[in-house]
């Protein structure tokens, strides 16, 4: 029966269309989502914004390339997710960050975050906050604008919050915030830009409403039950939600698709309770912004939270084990 | 690939068409056993193979020559005509006429007493549209059809699903229900779920109904107006609806269409969503062919090896609200048992979780390559004739499920 066939055909099994979708496209968009924030990154603190952006970028696409050829693979740099992390990594850096933080945190992010877990799609952490973890712990001087940033005359209201209390902020005008009159992560505090990056990301449906929403939710309603319990000693809701990374943390890094939960209900509860514990951390730890640290901790249960399903089609079912005897063998054989 | 759409609206469709005469057919088979050999002469009609179970045996639809019989398809080369003579329906209904119909080719696992009859005319696939010619314009065998199915089935309660915006009239005393015009709203376990509220798992009879679509009801008709066996299919082909003999090679039917078939191109036997790919252009089509697709190689999706990427919009978009992407993964690394925590006997293989799968992974198959294993795993059957050494090969992959597990 063997002869050549013509025409030869290609043959791939169900479904034959496609949406047209692909991840280099998925992490583009997300790419271009953050292009609001790194234009005013670039606006508001000049070139050094730009010399992280740029060294970040490149060490992450160089480490994912060195990382992919001591694993073996095939290179993976053209999906644009290195890329990516890199980018979302130096946005939650100072200006005024070092050569070599830049270099030792993008390649943890990279290195520590992703390629250890098996590439892409098997972080159970977020891996720029993996990075940024490693930074903020080993040199927190150098992480921190209060010792770095002299030179400027913006204010870092978390800072502030954190040291001096709510009478210091108080005199903080929200639409200067929301604008990025700030100090923190230099692509972070830019909370009108990345906005606009995550409506961006929702209306093309890169991300799904719930984890933003609730990350929100619970950000917002945490920090007015303490605001509630001491109005003297806490700060307004809407200054923790403009300060810091919160705006930046709920689009960006808590909806990262491999770290986050999937269902509906698993995304709600994550969300949650990643914006209650930014304002736990920001109240009683010595970290003045919590939500990479928030997000990190929401991340270890994502597994746990997938475990939520809703009851599948039909009803859960186990294919039974057949016995192995003259019945079994007279059903199948014949 | 992105003017695709799930709308399953047919429109105006024309008049059923009839084929023309093959040359050659090349009849598939489905786990029958071919009861004639090479060189034997057949007629239209003449038993040439018997279904294992309830499938239906299969005839030879043209009157010819057997050139060529192996496990999958018996090759005829068509003479001239010649029928087979007519049989007479049994005048009792039940077990007799089921055991009758199925000799006669029609598929009769469904067919069983219960008390609900739901007939499904809502288009399985986008761009199949089969069912309304039948119910338009042959009306009388369907009607005919269904009169023979409730000798069998015995219910009392009948139901018709269309979609909603195609034309259905429904048949006497019987009760309409719309469901929405979306893929996949057409396939069976969904429309079981539209009439009883109750969800079936995928693969199993529901309690108490019987499905049967409209062509079923037309083909049972056609068996009983005529005394001849079932040796066609309706087939939707460049929107044109169209009664076609089993086995007619996919290349004859793109030719009659005036279409082309070039090197790399897809021809898929049946919907987009759910076809299943032609190896050459000689493939002949089976008794449950819906539709006819060629696609060039740069206009049909290609999945590729890559690692899923955890998004979760196939899990958001499953019909059955399973996690095609962790079966996915499970399947990939040979962990099949594992498979059944994530619920995969309830997939309905509607290949909605392929079409949106950013990491273009191919979902579907790993499903069903899993539900594959899974079954050969709990067969616990050695075939005979195995080599000792080569017992290891029906049990693949979990006989260390901590290890898979931790």
């Amino acid at each position: 029966m063997l002869r050549p066939q013509r025409p030869i055909l290609t043959v791939s099994m169900a479904p034959h269309v496609h949406c047209g979708r692909t991840i280099k496209g998925h992490m583009g968009e997300t790419i271009i989502a953050l292009m609001p924030a790194m234009v005013m990154a670039a606006m508001v603190f000049g070139m050094d914004a730009v010399r992280v952006m740029a060294l970040s970028c490149a060490v992450a696409v160089t480490t994912e390339a060195l990382c992919n050829r001591l694993a073996g693979r095939d290179p993976a740099v053209d999906d644009l997710h290195a890329l990516l992390t890199g980018l979302l990594f130096a946005c939650l850096l100072p200006a005024s960050a070092p050569w070599w933080l830049v270099t030792v945190g993008s390649a943890s992010s990279i290195g520590l975050g992703k390629a250890i877990f098996g590439g892409l799609g098997a972080t159970p952490l977020c891996p720029p906050l993996v990075g940024w973890a490693v930074c903020r712990i080993s040199w927190p001087k150098a992480m921190d604008t209060n010792t770095t940033m002299l030179g400027t005359t913006l204010p870092d209201p978390l800072q502030q919050l954190k040291f001096f209390g709510t009478d210091a902020v108080a005199s903080l005008d929200p639409m200067a915030l929301f604008t990025g009159h700030q100090l923190g992560g230099l692509g972070a505090v830019h909370i009108a830009a990345l906005l606009a990056g995550g409506v961006f990301l929702l209306i093309r449906r890169h991300i799904a409403w719930e984890v933003p929403v609730a990350f929100i939710a619970g950000l917002l309603c945490t920090a007015w039950i303490y605001q509630l319990l001491d109005p003297a000693a806490h700060a307004a809701p809407l200054l923790h939600l403009l300060t810091g990374s919160a705006v930046f943390g709920a689009f960006f890094l808590a909806t990262d698709p491999a770290s986050s939960p999937i269902g509906r209900i698993p995304s709600l509860i994550y969300g949650l309770m990643a914006g209650v514990m930014v304002i736990i951390i920001r109240v009683y730890s010595i970290y003045p912004d919590g939500v990479p640290f928030a997000i990190l901790l929401a991340n270890l249960f994502t597994p746990l939270l997938d475990r939520i399903r809703p009851r599948p089609f039909g009803g859960p079912y186990t294919l039974t084990q057949e016995k192995e005897d003259q019945a079994t063998c007279v059903k199948h054989c014949g | 690939m992105t003017d695709f759409s799930f709308s399953l609206l047919t429109g105006e469709t024309g008049p059923l068409v009839k084929g023309a005469r093959p040359d050659r057919l090349r009849v598939p088979l489905q786990g029958h056993r071919p009861v004639l050999a090479e060189g034997d002469q057949v007629l239209a009609g003449t038993l040439i193979a018997e279904a294992g179970d309830d499938r239906g045996d299969m005839h030879a639809p043209l009157a010819g020559t057997i050139r060529a019989v192996d496990r999958f398809a018996m090759l005829i080369e068509t003479t001239d005509d010649g029928r087979a003579e007519p049989q007479a329906a049994p005048s009792e209904g039940g077990d007799i006429l089921r055991r009758w119909l199925r000799s006669m080719g029609i598929d009769v696992r469904p067919l069983r007493r219960a008390p609900v009859l739901i007939v499904n005319a809502v288009p399985p696939e986008p761009g199949i549209s089969i069912h309304d010619p039948l119910l338009r314009d042959y009306r009388k065998t369907v009607d005919l059809g269904l009169d023979t199915a409730r000798r069998v089935i015995d219910h009392s309660r009948l139901f018709l699903v269309a979609a909603r915006g195609n034309r259905a009239n429904a048949f006497a005393d019987c009760t309409v229900v719309h469901v929405p015009p979306v893929y996949p709203n057409g396939l069976d376990p969904l429309v079981v779920r539209a009439v009883t509220g109750g969800e079936t798992l995928p693969g199993r009879h529901p309690d108490n109904a019987v499905i049967l679509s409209v062509r079923d009801l037309y083909f049972i008709g056609r068996v009983m107006e005529t005394g001849r066996p079932v040796t066609q299919t309706v087939m939707t082909i460049a929107g044109q609806n169209r009664l076609v003999h089993v086995g007619t090679p996919a290349g004859f039917l793109v030719a009659e269409a005036g279409g082309g078939v070039e090197d790399g191109d897809h021809v898929i036997l049946g919907g987009l969503m759910r076809g299943i790919p032609a190896l050459n252009i000689d493939q002949g089509v089976d008794k449950d062919t819906t539709g006819l697709h060629i696609l060039s190689k740069t206009r049909a999706f290609v999945p590729v090896d890559g690692p899923c990427l955890g998004c979760g919009e196939c899990e958001r978009r499953c019909p059955a609200r399973i996690m095609p992407g962790m079966i996915s993964r499970c399947a990939e690394f040979k962990q099949f048992a594992r498979t059944e925590t994530f619920h995969i006997h309830s997939c309905i293989e509607c290949g909605i979780c392929g079409y949106w799968c950013k990491a273009r992974r191919p979902l579907l198959q790993y499903i069903r390559l899993a539900k594959y294993e899974l079954a050969l795993l709990r067969s616990a059957i050695v075939p005979a004739d195995t080599p000792a050494n080569d017992q290891g090969r029906s049990r693949p992959a979990d006989t260390r499920p901590e290890k898979n597990d931790a």
